[in-house]
């Protein structure tokens, strides 16, 4: 089992959500998160006054897939994410020890 | 034990009764007539029982108000000599309710402890008064309730009621918080059980009156109040009852899960455009406000009456009818308020303005007259003006517009109002219900407006508070909320005197409320042709900077999970990059010289005849900025220009604000002969606009309002008129004139605040047309006339202008040219024309004392 971390330009979750939904996963977990990185954040003037946002709005999702699923999905996200441009986002592929699910205590894939 | 299966098969009856269709209250007897048999067989049967013990019910179940899963409190009371028979009754009266799984709450006292606990516990001091007697000695507990009365009650009234007023502003507080908003708590929440209850407490402890009958006839409450408390009590018994059976257990916390069973237990179901669910919470909402308005009004009357008189009994009118006293706003005529019905919402102005609370009684007033607030009332232009000042001027903008909501004078005046009064809306996003969150967003805009933004001095704030206060006026209908609300937003706007192209701004963005924020998550903000878009629909940076206020505005008033940093963030991107696409000419260019060349056909139209050759000096910046009709006029009004040294005034009315109409040939100093004369007319200028046409031609619009209270009609016009020729022949001493006007007119009035240093800032970038000279600076009469005439001694043509005022600071926008119509670019000239003005606004002149506008 892999979990993918996908860090994404907000406006591209809608798309990247239908595109995953369509693969089958329909569970994930999406945050807004604040992104310092190479994209730094910017200094805007507008009418004199200096504006600085010192990170860049990004969402994150996270999905745990079994590992034979990983290269489809990852390569969906890319394709939907994309757009070119510099700050279109990061995957990240993670290995899972294991996965339990609360209510039932059902575990392994029965469990995603 | 055979009784236990018979009280649960009797409370079991009792369910089925209630949902055949038993009412609330006859449940809430029968349920404690059913424990009390119970209980009277269960004494009687116990033979330790007989002598020197009562048995008595308390709290709720005292007042034979015991709802499904209510605790069951109960007193044993003993005499000291009891006592070694104690541990035998307790089992035989306590265990058998436990063992039915009845929630009891119990003590065992004598009358002397009852007395030492209800001293120390106000909680157990007011359960006493609810007492009734159910077994036992009647004498035992006739004489404790006795000593209670004479010891803990009479002669304590005062410090009775200021316990329970502590208590109930302190649970308020605590049941106030955003998640029992979205999911009330009958009991405890504002407007719920315990206010009833604590009205109720008050009035038997405090005047003897045992019921809501009483009360009214005492005169504590009106009828009309009586009898709309009762109806919300009663249906507020019916849901708590609900609530019981639906949770199966004492719950009074109206959870999200079960509102939408609750709905449908009371019949709602879904309409097109409300959900059953949300119409039920609305009728909720609506019991719960009732009942806060009532016990309100009735504890500042019982405080008054029963309260230490307080310090300063003098009392001031403020204007004819109004009047403070004690520091409260009182109406004192009602003869005056038939009269003058506008009376009404100058009441609620003063409250803005002095920050002082409205007296109950005038409250009630207000309410009692709203039958005055008619069609002719809420077209008047003084009910608008009074109504605007609330909305921009008020100190505490949400606790006066609560209370003109609460008295229902807001929703007299706009009656569009009514189908959002406490709608709620069935999700965990929108924590308040619309009226509320709609002066909430008016207040969070007030906040935004002191805090620093990089959008921020808008012209027109009263139109984009009213929009604050209609966004979401369309809501509770089928159609999309923007567009409904915008509608109706435009009919509000025009009623209440906006101008037209007001009115079409504020119906612009009630329509656009949620546009910024909707794209700002869901679109590329690197799309360089959908910005534009959004800047062709948003048209000015005046528009984007109301939008995006307003924006932050509503997220921040709508719950806890709509604002973060985060979108404040991507909120911020998207109309930065929007307003750097509308300041930058190129970008409209082509659109605009079409603009330009479509109205001056319409002007050769309305011309005709009169149509002088040559349209060319007519700057297509002019033409865009007035309707066709208006620059009609002003070629009207050229020709009756004839010589160099004179100008023409004329004055309009738009309610809110005046406008000046200056025509005049170009002379140096011009502008800052007007500002003076104006000035000394008692006009304070907001904003302005300054166009010279190509043949020298002067037309200047000045947006004013007056330094005092005067109206339209009494303002000499004439004398401003005649004033200004003389300015401009050089024939008036301006400044040694204003220096006399303000130093006789505001002597001492002026008190020094911390001030904030002047500033003067010449940007080059920002335009790419003009230097802009930013002038911020504490406001003082003349203040403007200083600025101007400083910009004309160094030869500086003014082209636009905006005037703004935050307080007592003023921040004076200039879009300069110099002498040769270019740039100011020579940085030491920059830099002596910073000095200069830097001199004139620090300066605080011989006037002596500071205006405050």
């Amino acid at each position: 089992m892999k979990k993918i971390e996908a860090i994404i330009k907000p406006f591209k979750l809608d798309e990247v959500k239908d595109a995953l939904n369509e693969m089958g996963i329909k569970g994930m977990t999406i945050s807004e998160v604040k992104g310092y990185g190479r994209q730094k954040g910017h200094k805007e003037i507008y009418r004199g006054a200096e504006y600085i946002v010192d990170f860049i709005p990004k969402v994150k999702i996270e999905i745990i897939v079994e590992a034979s699923m990983v290269e489809a999905v990852v390569t969906k996200i890319r394709e939907t994410a994309n757009t070119g441009k510099i700050g279109d986002g990061k995957i990240f592929v993670l290995p899972v020890e294991e996965v339990i699910r609360v209510r039932t205590g059902e575990t392994g894939k029965e469990a995603i | 034990m055979v009784v236990d299966v018979e009280l649960r098969a009797k409370r079991d009856a009792l369910e089925y009764l209630w949902r055949q269709g038993l009412s609330g209250q006859a449940l809430l007897h029968k349920h404690s007539q059913l424990i009390d048999d119970y209980l009277v067989c269960l004494f009687a049967n116990c033979p330790e029982a007989a002598e020197g013990m009562s048995l008595v019910a308390l709290g709720g179940y005292g007042r034979r108000e015991l709802f499904p899963y209510s605790d069951i409190d109960l007193l044993l009371l003993h005499t000291p000599e009891a006592e070694n028979r104690l541990g035998a009754v307790s089992e035989a009266l306590f265990y058998p309710l436990w063992d039915a799984g009845l929630e009891v709450g119990h003590g065992v006292r004598t009358p002397d402890a009852c007395l030492a606990d209800a001293r120390q516990d106000f909680f157990f001091q007011v359960a006493l008064l609810d007492a009734r007697h159910l077994a036992g000695s009647q004498p035992l507990f006739t004489s404790m309730r006795q000593a209670f009365h004479r010891e803990l009650i009479a002669g304590h009234r005062r410090e009775f009621l200021q316990n329970m007023m502590q208590h109930r502003n302190e649970r308020h507080h605590r049941y106030g918080m955003h998640s029992y908003q979205l999911e009330p708590h009958i009991k405890e929440s504002r407007g719920g059980f315990r206010d009833i209850q604590a009205m109720i407490w008050t009035s038997r402890a405090l005047f003897g009156l045992q019921e809501l009958r009483d009360i009214e006839e005492a005169g504590l409450i009106s009828p009309q109040e009586k009898e709309a408390f009762a109806q919300a009590w009663d249906s507020l018994i019916k849901i708590r009852n609900q609530l019981h059976y639906l949770s199966g257990r004492k719950n009074d916390q109206l959870f999200f899960e079960y509102q939408v069973e609750m709905a449908k237990a009371f019949k709602y179901s879904d309409t097109r455009g409300t959900l059953g669910v949300e119409r039920f919470m609305q009728d909720l909402y609506r019991h719960l406000q009732t009942v806060a308005t009532t016990t309100d009004l009735f504890f500042e009357h019982v405080d008054e009456t029963l309260g230490s008189p307080r310090a300063n009994p003098v009392e001031q009118t403020i204007e004819p009818g109004i009047t403070v006293r004690q520091e409260r706003l009182h109406l004192t005529d009602q003869a005056l308020i038939e009269k003058r019905p506008y009376l009404l919402m100058r009441l609620f102005s003063h409250a803005g303005k002095t920050g002082l609370e409205i007296h109950h009684r005038s409250r009630k007033i207000v309410t009692a007259n709203l039958h005055l607030v008619d069609d002719k009332i809420r077209h008047s232009k003084r009910m608008a003006k009074a109504f605007f000042d609330v909305l921009e001027n008020a100190k505490d903008v949400l606790a006066v517009l609560s209370v003109m909501l609460d008295t229902g004078l807001l929703t007299a005046y706009l009656p569009e109002f009514e189908q959002i009064r406490a709608l709620a809306q069935h999700d965990v996003y929108h924590v308040f219900t619309v009226d509320r969150h709609l002066l909430q967003t008016v207040a969070e805009l007030k906040k935004l407006s002191l805090s620093k933004t990089p959008f921020a001095g808008v012209e027109s704030p009263h139109v984009l508070a009213l929009a604050a206060l209609l966004h979401d006026i369309g809501k509770g209908h089928h159609e999309d909320h923007a567009q409904r609300g915008s509608t109706l937003a435009a009919e509000v706007g025009k009623r209440l005197g906006l101008t037209e192209a007001e009115t079409a701004c504020l119906s612009f963005l009630v329509k656009n409320h949620l546009f910024l924020t909707v794209t700002a998550l869901r679109r590329d903000l690197e799309d360089d042709a959908f910005l534009r878009q959004c800047a062709e629909q948003i048209q000015s940076p005046e528009r984007l900077t109301m939008l995006y206020l307003l924006s932050i505005a509503d997220a921040k008033a709508t719950g806890p999970t709509a604002w973060s940093e985060w979108k404040g963030a991507l909120l911020l991107e998207i109309s930065l990059k929007i307003a750097h696409l509308l300041e930058r000419k190129d970008t409209v260019l082509p659109d605009k010289r079409q603009g330009a060349e479509w109205m001056l056909d319409q002007v050769r139209a309305l011309m005709g005849k009169a149509a002088p050759s040559d349209y060319k000096i007519l700057p297509e910046e002019y033409l865009l900025s007035f309707p066709p009709e208006e620059v009609a006029h002003h070629l009207r009004l050229r020709a009756g220009l004839k010589n160099e040294k004179q100008a023409i005034t004329e004055p309009t009315d738009h309610t809110l604000f005046w406008s000046v109409l200056v025509m005049a040939h170009d002379s140096t100093g011009l502008l800052a002969k007007i500002c003076g004369t104006l000035a000394l007319h008692g006009l304070n200028v907001v904003s302005a606009q300054i166009f010279t046409w190509e043949d020298g031609t002067v037309v200047d619009v000045l947006n004013v309002r007056p330094a005092a209270e005067q109206t339209y009609a009494e303002q000499d016009w004439q004398a401003l008129g005649e004033d200004l020729n003389l300015a401009i022949k050089n024939r008036l001493g301006l400044s040694h004139r204003l220096v006399e006007k303000f130093r006789t007119a505001f002597r001492g009035t002026g008190q020094k605040n911390v001030q904030a240093a002047p500033r003067v800032v010449i940007d080059n970038m920002a335009s790419e047309q003009f230097t802009i000279i930013e002038v911020f600076a504490n406001d003082r009469p003349g203040l403007l006339y200083d600025i101007t005439r400083t910009l004309a001694d160094f030869e500086l043509n003014i082209h636009r202008a905006r005037i703004s005022s935050d307080g007592d600071q003023v921040v004076d926008v200039f879009y300069t040219l110099d002498g040769f119509a270019t740039k100011i670019n020579n940085p030491s000239f920059q830099e002596e024309i910073s000095k200069a003005l830097l001199h004139v606004a620090e300066n605080e002149t011989g006037a002596g004392a500071r205006l405050q506008w």
